[in-house]
């Protein structure tokens, strides 16, 4: 009986033996494909730096075929471009595939540094730089673009020829560090300004509103009239805050300025004018915005925009598209939102430098990345992308060819980054620290009901980080 | 019918070896994926770690501490969201406790369709974090869902998920009982399905009534059920943060502590601006996390165990 009992232990272990022994080839198998050079896990995670020189067969590499893993971040018409894209990018190289993954904006940040971390990927799609430390911040964690750079993540991609196609603004303001370009940033965007239903403008004979006081009117007859003045997608929070950027941008057209002075106490959240910013945040979240936008997300706003009984959307402009393909079927305009009583101060769009492109600094796919952004950037296919997307172009030679990009022509000398790239908080301060935020902390998205009081308390938990820091 | 009595371990040759060898294979994977993460996650949280490969991991000492606990406005946040995943923690333990057991006496009579109940009240448990966060979302819309025509037909309104920070924090609690309470029933059902029936037998002979079968027999022998349905929830509800995420999102007021540790180590995104990873700091966070859920479990353990005794001794 003992024997038959041996054997069966010993089956077991060699089974387990099996199952490990599995397990491990397949984390050896799991290497890039297409890549010739071979960089071990544990090799790859202390050789950061890009390593040309251990491709020994330069000229067969082309010819290997190629599995290209490129990152992006959801944004349904810009992902059908780069279906398309991928496909006539593929139809040229034939050795090249492209593995494109699709991550929620959220979830950028974390895909992207667990697969650089894993040597997993080759092209990054990474928002434009910003938030960098200024000389009057002390004591503040660097941003995790520059942090990516500082690790040798990131492909140096100075002097590449396609890097010379965007204007030079852009790659110095939203690609470089240090002098080295290490991103090619595809677009600008505006999130300062609101879509307007310019038929139930006229059909409740409302003009376009230049001043918050008209703004106020104008939504009081709307409302009136039995229609909603505005919709947002409240149901993932932050639309409601960046919808009221405009506002910010309003009281405060100088938005690097509005942070060195939170920073240096000559602005403080309690002051007048910031009191009245809060408290006009207060009426567009509470009074302005529709009943329910608490349950409706980013994504499903245009729609409920498109249903025609909504007279504006503030967001961004990247909502242009979604607009086109929720079946509109009124006219529409963008301007920027009026939150000032002085029409001058409403002329400015404030945004971002939105979607770019990186190559991972130790990619074993280097020519195929390369060749992949500079086949984005032909002039024709980048004309092509910001036609889809609605970005404001960063390639001189292109032009928004869209209703968007004629909308918002009259505007885009007056525009500026705005304050989201330029604050960074101090370590330290409290959950209520960042003012700008404020429309989404009134009723009926969270508990406060006095825009004094919460100016007050934006203070003390600004002030509480600043001390803390210093 | 003899019972031999085999001492392995102090058997000579194989048999000696054979009880280790067994053993070690899942000691190893022990080590590997629960205690090694564990001292590491001790060891990071004395340091400016930030999981980016590359970048150099410095010895700070207690600062992660000492920011976590002390440093700022923040700070208080940090307390703030301790205190609050304690009330997750008492909501969800008792109301998933008493829940899960009426259910499995409810379930546990010889009655028809008790098979399609178990499976219905269980299914909810196979269904990862993100299906029942979704699932939810769209019942509580707060225009045209279906919880809104329920509460309308009541004459009342509710923004649901997206509103004050309390109301959205009741509802986490609530789904996250829906989503554990399946686990609870079957675990008191397996209890009550060990005691014998003669018991019971013997206790309608006395004459006992429901309540008294209920208080003087099932209640002593669902002990092992009893404890294990308690520690598990507590450990459950104190380290949970999915939810949150799922369903709300990073907003002030509703963050627990699971939750502030994965947003300190993997970035907050808020607009288009995600934070640094901080994963030495949330480690620390992690660390404060575990030292909570041990107190708990312990004290939750001593009380058990002390019940034990005065049931099955």
């Amino acid at each position: 009986m003992r024997k038959p009992m041996i054997g069966r232990l010993l089956a077991v272990l060699l089974l387990f033996g099996l199952i490990a022994a599995a397990c491990g080839n397949d984390d050896d198998s799991s290497e890039p494909a297409g890549g010739e050079s071979s960089t071990g896990g544990a090799a790859a995670t202390e050789a950061p730096a890009p390593a040309p020189e251990e491709e020994p067969e330069p000229t067969e590499a082309p010819l290997e075929d190629v599995t290209l893993r490129v990152l992006v971040h959801q944004n349904p018409p810009m992902v059908e471009f780069m279906e398309s894209f991928n496909e006539s990018f593929e139809a040229a190289n034939p050795h090249i595939s492209v593995d494109m993954s699709v991550v929620e904006a959220g979830e950028l940040s974390i895909a992207t540094q667990t697969r650089l971390t894993a040597g997993d990927i080759d092209v990054i799609d990474i928002f434009g730089f910003s938030n960098a430390a200024q000389p009057y911040m002390t004591d503040v964690t660097p941003p995790n673009w520059q942090t990516l750079i500082e690790a040798g993540l990131l492909m140096d991609l100075t002097g590449q020829p396609f890097v010379d196609l965007y204007d030079a603004p852009t790659i110095a303001d939203a690609g470089s560090f240090d002098g080295r370009v290490y991103a090619i940033n595809l677009g600008r965007v505006s999130y300062s300004g609101m879509f307007l239903n310019l038929d139930l403008f006229a059909a409740t004979g409302v003009d376009i509103p230049t001043t918050w006081g008209e703004l106020v009117a104008a939504c009081d007859a709307f409302i009136a009239a039995g229609n909603s003045c505005m919709t947002a997608g409240g149901g993932d929070g932050w639309p409601i805050f960046v919808g009221a950027y405009g506002l910010l941008g309003a009281m405060y057209p100088d938005q690097a300025a509005l942070v060195e002075g939170l920073w240096t106490g000559d602005i403080t959240w309690d002051d007048e004018r910031s009191v009245e910013m809060f408290r006009r945040m207060q009426i567009y979240a509470n009074d302005m915005l529709e009943d329910g936008v608490t349950g409706l997300s980013h994504d499903a706003a245009p729609s409920r925009f498109a249903a025609g009984d909504v007279a504006m959307m503030p967001t961004g402009v990247w909502q242009a598209p979604a607009l086109d393909a929720a079946g509109v079927e009124f006219d529409w305009t963008y301007i920027p939102f009026p939150g000032s009583d002085n029409p001058e101060d409403n002329q400015y769009l404030f945004g971002k430098y939105d979607q770019g492109w990186a190559i991972a600094a130790d990619t074993p796919n280097a020519e195929a990345a390369l060749a992949y952004l500079d086949a984005f950037s032909e002039p024709s296919n980048y004309q092509a992308f910001a036609n889809a997307v609605g970005f404001i172009p960063t390639q001189p030679t292109a032009e928004l060819n869209t209703k968007l990009g004629a909308e918002v022509a009259p505007y885009l000398a007056n525009y500026r980054v705005g304050f989201e790239q330029h604050w960074v908080q101090p370590t330290g301060a409290g959950q209520w620290a960042n003012g700008s935020q404020a429309a989404a902390w009134f009723q009926p998205f969270n508990e406060w009901t006095d825009p004094a009081a919460l100016a007050e308390q934006a203070q003390a938990d600004l002030q509480a980080g600043l001390d803390a820091s210093s | 019918m003899q019972i031999v009595k085999r001492n392995y371990l102090f058997a000579r040759g194989w048999k000696s070896a054979a009880p280790i060898i067994l053993l070690l294979p899942g000691f190893l994977l022990y080590l590997l994926i629960a205690v090694g993460p564990s001292l590491a996650t001790a060891v990071y949280s004395f340091t400016d770690a930030t999981g980016i490969r590359g970048i150099a991991i410095n010895w700070i000492g207690f600062e992660n501490y000492d920011e976590f606990l002390f440093r700022g406005a923040a700070s208080r946040d940090n307390i703030d969201a301790l205190k609050r995943t304690l009330y997750f923690c008492f909501f969800v333990t008792t109301i998933q406790f008493v829940l899960g057991l009426l259910l499995a006496v409810l379930l546990n009579q010889r009655l028809r369709g008790t098979v399609f109940f178990r499976t219905l009240f269980f299914m909810p448990v196979i269904l990862g974090v993100a299906i029942q966060g979704l699932i939810w979302k769209l019942f509580l819309l707060p225009r045209g869902g279906p919880a809104a025509e329920i509460f309308s037909f009541f004459g009342v309104t509710s923004e649901f998920l997206g509103g004050q920070p309390k109301m959205a924090f009741a509802w986490v609690i609530v789904v996250q009982i829906w989503s554990n309470v399946g686990i609870t029933m079957v675990i008191f059902l397996a209890g009550m399905q060990t005691i014998p029936d003669y018991l019971y037998e013997a206790a309608r002979i006395d004459g006992a009534s429901g309540w008294q079968l209920f208080k003087n027999v099932t209640w002593p022998l669902l002990t092992p059920a009893v404890n294990t349905n308690f520690l598990l929830n507590i450990i459950g509800s104190l380290q949970a943060w999915q939810l949150f995420l799922v369903l709300i999102g990073y907003r002030p007021g509703t963050q627990v502590l699971g939750y502030l540790v994965f947003a300190e180590g993997f970035g907050q995104t808020s607009g288009s601006v995600t934070t640094a990873f901080r994963q030495g700091y949330a480690a620390a966070a992690s660390i404060a996390l575990f030292m909570l859920v041990l107190i708990i479990a312990l004290a939750a353990n001593f009380i058990v165990s002390r019940r034990e005794k005065k049931y099955l001794e």
